[in-house]
């Protein structure tokens, strides 16, 4: 190539890449008259669905806000980035929303792997962050004092999960398959399940040589193969649902037809279509057939919306972190309209401030499922259910706390 | 529990074998690594259940996946390797991951991200041979991929398209002069590698029942470890390789080393690569690599 | 600049050296594709360093950079056998045994991440990245890298001319996988949380990625595509569903229109011709 030809193209390449690229500015007009909050969810990549319609909730909750007066006048405006479910996006979106967009709190990164990121920079900017779906132990009680989760911790959550499996199923003997590069399984499969197996007294069969396998695996018959050999009463499946339908459909073809537990990674509507006749044992704080005002207003009101949207499945229903999502943000609402936060510009700081004292400190806030409260990691108190998915539906069958018992969230 | 795994291991290594096929068809011709191959292996799958979904017989979805693949793959040579075939290797690689990028994303947004799967009546039907079981679905699978690694034989070896791939493959330049056209050679080369890559995908997604759009990176990984441990100028090495890798995988889970098997596959890999560059069937000449 | 900005270019410049790492192999006809691999042992053993033994992160990264490069040596040795694309699956499989080490590696959180770095500024990680930009395009104005060049443009004939291909090679290897452990070190300390899945194949793949889009002939090509590269998804935030797709469209469209790269030396020399006149 000579060189007289080669600073136009290259001008031009970047040329067309800025005028493709820069086509949409994201302007932040702050005014007293409008009040930002901010969202981070995963609208692509493997996480897509969740993070899409992630974002149809928050629209229709911004919608609902505005349509009833706003917040103490003021327009509600959610600024939604999407992260890819990347780390180093997620955290690039908080900067973004705290530092550029002037949020006053921001809702999420959803995966745990995001949040363990993220999380240290909103305690760097001074914002809240709240994730709606990271269950992973321990990743708010390290970036204390602004960062909160709405979910509860795995390891309170198997407490519950795990007896009334037994019970149920009479399972006294399990085998454990995990997802060895998903962080947040990793953990409930290597720590936190069979801690929680052997104080409810049932052995695990391969405790000295666990059985695991990769994210994106589309073969685990070896491994299933080994736990028919086992001859577990039960299976502990520690993987995101995802990953789990691959290890059921497995366990299915080989005809190895055991009640299946795990964490709240395995809540989904596609997961019951993997073996209907598997019994499948997990917690979760909603599920779309949950009684009771709130949640039934939410659902009606979320999912012809959610089954509206392109790219997002027909029959799809609202997720425990639809739920979730809409929950912190309502706080979020319900802090600036208690708290005197005036969402003037100059008073960024303080209002910020004001949101995190009011989730340092809340209690009985009402949520979808009942109150809502933070403990001093950070993480939710509030009510969980013990769900029994079977032929096609999730059903409740125990329901338990993510606090002492007579807390005002239980 | 031993023999089960064997027929474990065979499958998954039918599965390598056809994509490893689907790789070394244009790495050995044309000594490109086409990155888009583990994305037309899924979107092939996701053709497959289609067409399943629509009532069509197996045949039919693995001629669609196969005709949906070779199509992808025809349109990534003209646009992302054609202009840029006398750049170093490197480049082209790169753009068919351009491709591979936007394969994906397409079927996010196609299909979603959630899994999609097949009603349980394909995950049936076990033939019980008294030690083992083994799926109607694995059996096809196994039959298949036979029939398919036999086919392409035949034409790169019978043929005389194959015949000048084969000079192609040798020498360009030489080919060139002999008045091989070259252009449409090379499209031919990635056409039938798209199709296996399609075919792939239709049978596993079937064999598995179960599809997402995130099926073909781990896969493509293991399946380019494949080529290289078969040989990637010898067609028969990837039937040997393929379940060659799958049985060291499936042992390695079998006797208690789930946590270490990727170790295992690419340690093994190297090893191949260094104590046997040209592959376990790759002929006495050791392949002159190209400069990147 | 707002914190925003200022978190982007911290990547940048983490990947500007991931991207010169692969670059300096190169640049002596070998392709590595398995570079996260080394950075992956740079952030852990900085880590390790930094949170475990306590020393402070400056000495930590020069010693995960010697450990590092001393591994990339040793690796580089037996690669002398493997050319071209063979080398760069060779690599590929390199780096996938390190993930898979790591994750089972439970001194260090294994699968479950590791904790406890300190959060290090943008000006500190520009530092080292631009130093070592300035080191390599130093580098390229020596004897040693028309050494190089020449084992790039004809092994054999370098050979037959009295250079040591073999050292050149290896020491090219040794380097670039030094480099590779800063970034990696720089990475751990800047997100404060390192998992052994940030260093798979895709962040191999960015690092040759940035010096292909920049410009491959020239060390300030990988800063243009390093800066590209994590710019880009950010820009193109506009698309919503289709990001990754218009990413992957304009990732074809400019190696199609440039395939040396955005930067190469002619354009470098026009450019600060250019400037020098002005």
């Amino acid at each position: 190539m000579s060189t007289k030809s080669g600073l136009p193209q290259a001008l031009c390449t970047v040329l067309f890449a800025s005028v493709l690229t820069c086509a949409a500015s994201y302007a932040s007009a702050q005014s007293a008259t409008e009040i930002s909050i901010g969202a981070i969810v995963p609208s692509s990549g493997p996480f897509a669905e969740w993070g899409r319609a992630n974002t149809v909730t928050l629209k229709l909750l911004e919608q609902q806000t505005n349509d009833a007066g706003g917040i103490n006048g003021a327009k509600l405006k959610i600024v939604v980035l999407d992260d890819a479910a990347k780390p180093a996006q997620a955290a690039s979106s908080l900067r973004k929303l705290a530092g550029d967009d002037n949020v006053l709190a921001v809702a999420g990164p959803l995966t745990s792997s995001a949040a363990e990121v993220t999380f240290p920079v909103a305690n760097e900017m001074k914002v809240v962050s709240t994730s709606q779906a990271s269950s992973k132990p321990g990743v708010s009680k390290l970036n204390r004092p602004w960062a909160f989760r709405n979910t509860i911790d795995e390891g309170v959550l198997a407490q519950t999960t795990v007896p009334f499996f037994k019970k149920t199923f009479n399972v006294n003997s399990v085998g454990i398959i995990y997802d060895a590069k998903d962080a947040t399984a990793a953990t409930v499969g290597t720590r936190i399940m069979p801690a929680v197996l052997k104080d409810s007294g049932i052995s695990i069969l391969n405790e000295s040589s666990p059985l695991s396998f990769n994210t994106g695996d589309l073969d685990v018959s070896a491994q299933v193969t080994k736990l028919k050999s086992l001859n577990p009463d039960g299976v502990v499946i520690s993987a995101d649902y995802s990953q789990a339908i691959t290890v059921i459909r497995e366990m299915k073809r080989q005809g190895l037809i055991k009640p299946v537990v795990g964490s709240t990674q395995l809540i989904s509507s596609a997961i019951l279509k993997a073996a209907p006749e598997i019994p499948v044992i997990a917690p979760s704080t909603f599920y779309a057939t949950m009684k009771g005002d709130a949640a039934e207003k939410f659902v009606n009101a979320v999912q012809p919306l959610l089954r509206k949207e392109s790219g997002l499945p027909a029959e799809i229903e609202p997720s425990m972190y639809d739920a979730n999502i809409y929950e912190i943000v309502s706080m979020y609402i319900d802090a600036i309209k208690k708290t005197g936060v005036t969402g003037k510009p100059a008073d960024l700081e303080a209002d910020r401030t004001k949101i995190r004292d009011y989730m340092a400190k809340l209690e009985g806030f009402p949520g979808l499922g009942g109150p809502i409260g933070f403990n001093d990691d950070g993480d939710v108190i509030k009510a969980f259910y013990v769900l029994q998915g079977q032929n096609g539906t999730w059903d409740p069958k125990v329901r338990g706390c993510s606090s002492v018992p007579n807390h005002p969230a239980c | 529990m031993l023999l089960q795994q064997l027929v474990n291991g065979l499958t998954l290594g039918a599965v390598y074998t056809l994509l490893a096929l689907s790789f070394s068809l244009v790495m050995g011709i044309l000594g490109i690594l086409n990155l888009a191959i583990a994305e037309l292996f899924m979107i092939g799958g996701y053709i497959g259940f289609a067409a399943i979904g629509a009532n069509l017989p197996l045949p039919v979805a693995l001629v669609a996946g196969m005709i949906g693949g070779a199509l992808i793959s025809a349109v990534i040579e003209k646009l992302g390797y054609e202009p840029l075939r006398d750049a170093p290797v490197v480049t082209p690689m790169l753009s068919t991951l351009g491709f591979s990028i936007i394969l994906q994303n397409v079927a996010i947004n196609l299909w979603g991200s959630d899994p999609l799967q097949l009603p349980d009546q394909y995950l049936g039907g076990q033939l019980q041979f008294g030690w083992f079981t083994i799926g109607k679905m694995q059996l096809t699978v196994l039959v298949a991929t036979v029939l398919l690694v036999a086919i392409v034989a035949f034409i790169v070896q019978k043929t005389s398209t194959g015949r000048a791939l084969r000079a192609v493959a040798e020498n360009r330049e030489v080919a060139r002069l002999l008045g091989v056209s070259a252009n449409r050679l090379v499209l031919f080369a990635f056409m039938l590698s798209g199709s296996l890559a399609g075919a792939a995908g239709v049978l596993i997604s079937l064999h598995y029942a179960a599809i997402t759009p995130y099926v073909g990176v781990e896969v493509g990984l293991k399946a380019i470890a494949v080529m290289v441990v078969g040989g990637s100028t010898r067609i028969w090495g990837a039937l040997v390789a393929g379940p060659l890798i799958g049985l060291a995988e499936v042992m390695t889970v079998a006797y208690g080393g789930s946590q270490i098997r990727d170790f295992v596959v690419y340690g093994l890999m190297i090893l191949i690569l260094l104590l046997r560059p040209q592959g376990l069937l790759g002929g006495a000449q050791i392949d002159r690599g190209q400069r990147v | 600049m707002s914190t925003y900005y200022a978190g982007l270019f911290a990547d940048a410049g983490i990947l500007l050296l991931g991207a010169l790492s692969v670059y300096i192999i190169l640049a002596t006809g070998q392709l590595s594709l398995g570079n996260a691999g080394f950075m992956g042992i740079g952030a852990y053993i900085t880590s390790y360093l930094t949170v475990m033994v306590g020393i402070p992160l400056t000495p930590a990264l020069i010693i995960a950079a010697i450990i590092s490069g001393i591994i990339g040596v040793i690796v580089g040795f037996p690669a002398l056998r493997l050319k071209g694309i063979y080398l760069a699956i060779a690599t590929l499989g390199f780096a996938e045994m390190v993930r898979s080490f790591l994750l089972n590696f439970d001194t260090m959180g294994g699968s479950g991440g590791f904790h406890g770095m300190k959060h290090v500024t943008v000006g500190y990680i520009w530092i080292w990245s631009g130093g070592i930009l300035l080191l390599v395009m130093i580098l390229e104005r020596s004897r040693i890298w028309l050494e190089m060049r020449a084992v790039h443009d004809d092994e054999t004939a370098a050979g037959l001319v009295g250079l040591n291909t073999v050292a050149i090679k290896i020491g090219a290897f040794g380097f670039g996988s030094a480099i590779a452990a800063i970034a990696g070190g720089l990475f751990a300390h800047h997100h404060v949380y390192i998992e052994p899945g940030n260093f798979g194949f895709e962040r191999s793949v960015d690092f040759v990625l940035a010096v292909i889009l920049g410009g491959s002939t020239a060390a300030p090509g990988a800063l243009v595509g390093s800066i590209l590269l994590v710019f880009l998804p950010e820009m193109l935030r506009s698309l919503a569903d289709w990001r990754m797709a218009g990413f992957g469209a304009l990732l074809v469209i400019v190696l199609l229109v440039r395939r040396q790269g955005i930067l190469d030396r002619a354009l470098l020399r026009r450019l600060t011709f250019s400037k020098a006149a002005s």
